[in-house]
């Protein structure tokens, strides 16, 4: 605590930064707040709370807050009825704003002003920032701050989010400000006070007092989207960007995967060497390092997924989807909006299932949840790389394409198929009705290559802490199963199918011989519930304990070797369907608020996926001759 | 006399064609009071829109001011436009 700072009432002011969607918001916050960010949830829902703090040039220290982007305070989403309530003071546990930081767009102030309007009858101290003004200018459009600020009764400051510095006038604003905490805040009636119809003319009329437009630059969005929605060109373009980033998944990854799996064998011979022989390098080595190794392996595949998605959605590209699909999602009773959380799900189903809070209809939303673990996670990765290296010959197809990319687009579409499918059969069972869908397609901007690369830094973080803590654990946990007790005196087969580990794989293969699974296959299983990756360190625990052979030999050989070609498909079938990941469950739960649908989903995949691996296996089968 | 220009929604309109907007009619959904929201967003009596393109029995992509929504179908038949 400085002794220059000024206090409202003994304590920091809090600011509140508000805007629409698309404003470049959290931009900003990122640009005051720098690493001195608290990511959190708000209290009883799973809305992002993040909360940051900053000191002025002058020393003064403030508190802010991040609120989700709304077009009004009369809110038709559950982020837009937090945003509203924070800023209203009406959120048990939250402290309400002492001032209001409200974020413009100034390539699009005629809709941006009208929130700034409708916040302002709340009468707490405000101060506009108008943000993008660096690409406004480049438009021509000339905006007269001193005006504007004279028009709307606040100060306006410009700003450039994305550049350093560029925040530098609203510190300086920051610091001029008074705060006095004896500011009653307005009930949030207020904001009815004049009509919508009424401020969108007073809106117009600050327009035309402040903002010119000196010579019209013509519309690089419009000319992009002329293509890109047009209606033979834009699902083309989509199509072909989908199947890009599948073929990047696999062919771009290659050589950090073998750097990554050489690193994991040579550490393995190293520690091998210093421990000798005996159960602690049977511990480490087998256990450990192979497992986590296995798992390991797969960090470049999942970086270059979540690299497109993030890099999609920087660009503004998504909504573009979205609209484009539109109609094929209607047709299941989705609406467009779901494609978003249903991306998101391709990468993990656990942000996606929170994405759905975007959708305004409840039942919407709750089939959206329910379908969105059928998209193919980036967990399930691992188990498709590894299977379809096994058992899909590396070869090309068609002049152009690899067959094991093929492979892997047919296993995608496979669970969108079906989750279209589900998500037909929810719908018919209810009155099917149109849901409204008013999806900004905001202007198109180059990606920001930092906030790119820290988004992803963020996903690599996400998964070594997965790899470091739940999967280490399970790995260890599934040494210990599959070391204990060991194998009795002239046993005949290696020692794990002794094991406690063994024995309930021996007991489920019961259940999952009829879909071709054998007793390694469900001891991996077991441990796979707590999250997919997981099975392949298991099969790689499995192997180099009952094989005995080197930790960071390959294991796709080795399962091609012990397997039948059926048998690997029909993994691969289960593995597009098993809720094989307790915490989406879990999320699932929360956001429903209640376990029902949880139990819902498992049932129902379990039940999808025993079905299509025992079809996969009987069918190949019947062709292979086996 | 000149004769009237015609009155039609928005939903009718060719992609590339203008319009003024006239009114909105009343439409409430699952507790969404979507005439307000679609005047929030600048759907408004008086304002110029442009619809920029149409997906086959799909949405619509509607240009207003200077921001651009996808609007379905029946969203779209709220509004009342005369066409330019």
């Amino acid at each position: 605590m400085g002794v220059m700072e000024q206090q409202v009432a003994g304590r920091t002011p809090l600011v509140a930064l508000l805007g629409n969607p698309n404003c470049g918001k959290t931009a900003l916050f990122n640009r005051l707040t720098g690493s001195r960010q608290k990511v959190a949830n708000y209290a009883g829902v799973t809305i992002e709370r993040k909360e940051g703090s900053f000191k002025s040039p002058a020393g003064r220290s403030f508190r802010v807050l991040d609120l989700p982007g709304a077009y009004s305070l009369n809110a038709q989403t559950p982020d837009e009825g937090i945003t509203r309530d924070v800023v209203a003071g009406l959120r048990a546990g939250e402290q309400a704003p002492d001032a209001i930081l409200c974020v413009v767009n100034a390539t699009n102030l005629r809709l941006n002003l009208r929130l700034v309007l409708e916040l302002k009858r709340l009468g707490l101290p405000m101060v506009l920032t108008l943000n993008m003004v660096d690409v406004a200018r480049k438009r021509g459009i000339e905006i007269d701050t001193a005006k504007l600020s004279q028009e709307l009764g606040m100060p306006v400051v410009e700003t450039v989010a994305i550049q350093s510095g560029g925040e530098k006038a609203l510190l300086a604003e920051l610091d001029r400000m008074p705060f006095d905490a004896s500011v009653k805040i307005n009930p949030l009636s207020a904001i009815d006070a004049v009509s919508v119809e009424e401020t969108q003319r007073e809106v117009r009329r600050i327009l035309a007092a402040a903002v010119s437009t000196t010579k019209d630059t013509g519309n690089l969005t419009e000319k992009v989207d002329n293509v890109v929605l047009h209606p033979v060109a834009g699902p083309i373009i989509l199509a072909a960007l989908m199947f890009l980033i599948f073929q990047a998944v696999f062919s771009w990854a290659g050589t950090p995967m073998d750097l990554i799996e050489a690193g994991v064998g040579a550490l393995g011979e190293f520690v091998g060497d210093l421990l000798g022989e005996g159960l602690l390098h049977s511990l480490i080595v087998d256990g450990i390092i192979a497992g986590v190794g296995s798992v390991l392996v797969f960090l470049p595949q999942i970086l270059i997924l979540f690299f497109f998605i993030l890099l999609l959605e920087d660009v503004g590209y998504l909504p573009r989807a979205a609209f484009l699909l539109d109609r094929i999602m209607g047709s299941v009773g989705l609406s467009g909006r779901a494609f978003l959380p249903l991306l998101s799900s391709f990468a993990c189903a656990i942000p996606g299932v929170m994405a759905a809070r975007t959708i305004q209809n409840p039942r919407d939303r709750l089939v959206t949840i329910m379908i969105a673990p059928l998209m193919t996670c980036s967990a399930r990765l691992p188990v498709y790389a590894l299977l379809i290296a096994a058992f899909i010959p590396d070869q090309t197809v068609a002049g152009f394409l690899n067959l094991q990319g093929v492979v892997l687009f047919i296993l995608y579409m496979a669970g969108i198929l079906s989750a279209m499918a589900v998500a037909w059969f929810m719908k018919r069972r209810s009155e099917f009705k149109q849901q409204a869908l008013m999806l900004e397609l905001p202007a198109y901007h180059w990606p920001q290559p930092g906030a790119l690369f820290s988004g992803l830094w963020e996903r690599a973080k996400i998964f070594l802490m997965r790899v470091g803590t739940l999967i280490l654990t399970m790995m260890v946990l599934l040494w210990l199963l599959s070391s204990f007790p060991g194998a009795p005196e002239g046993a005949t087969q290696p020692p794990i199918y002794y094991s406690v580990a063994g024995m309930i794989g021996r007991a489920l293969e019961v259940i999952l011989a009829p879909i071709g699974f054998n007793w390694q296959i469900a001891i991996a299983l077991v441990p796979g519930m707590a999250a997919r990756e997981v099975a392949v360190g298991a099969l790689g625990t499995v192997y180099a304990l009952s094989g005995g052979d080197e930790v960071g030999d390959l294991l796709a050989p080795m399962i091609a070797e012990s397997w039948s070609m059926a048998t690997g498909l029909a993994l691969l079938a289960w593995y597009v369907y098993a809720p094989h990941c307790l915490p989406t469950l879990a999320t699932v739960a929360r956001e429903t608020g209640s376990r029902k649908y949880a139990w819902i989903m498992a049932g129902y995949m379990f039940g999808l996926a025993y079905v299509a691996a025992f079809i996969v296996y009987r069918v190949t089968l019947a062709i292979t001759g086996a | 006399m000149t004769l009237a220009p015609a009155l039609s929604t928005l939903d009718s309109l060719k992609a590339g064609q203008s319009a003024t907007v006239v009114q909105l009619a009343p439409h409430a959904q699952g507790g969404i009071d979507v005439q307000r929201r679609l005047m929030e967003l600048g759907f408004v009596p008086g304002e110029r829109i442009r619809v920029l393109k149409r997906v086959m029995k799909g949405p619509l992509a509607v240009k207003v001011g200077e921001s651009t929504f996808a609007l379905r179908r029946f969203e779209a038949a709220l509004v009342s436009i005369k066409v330019d």
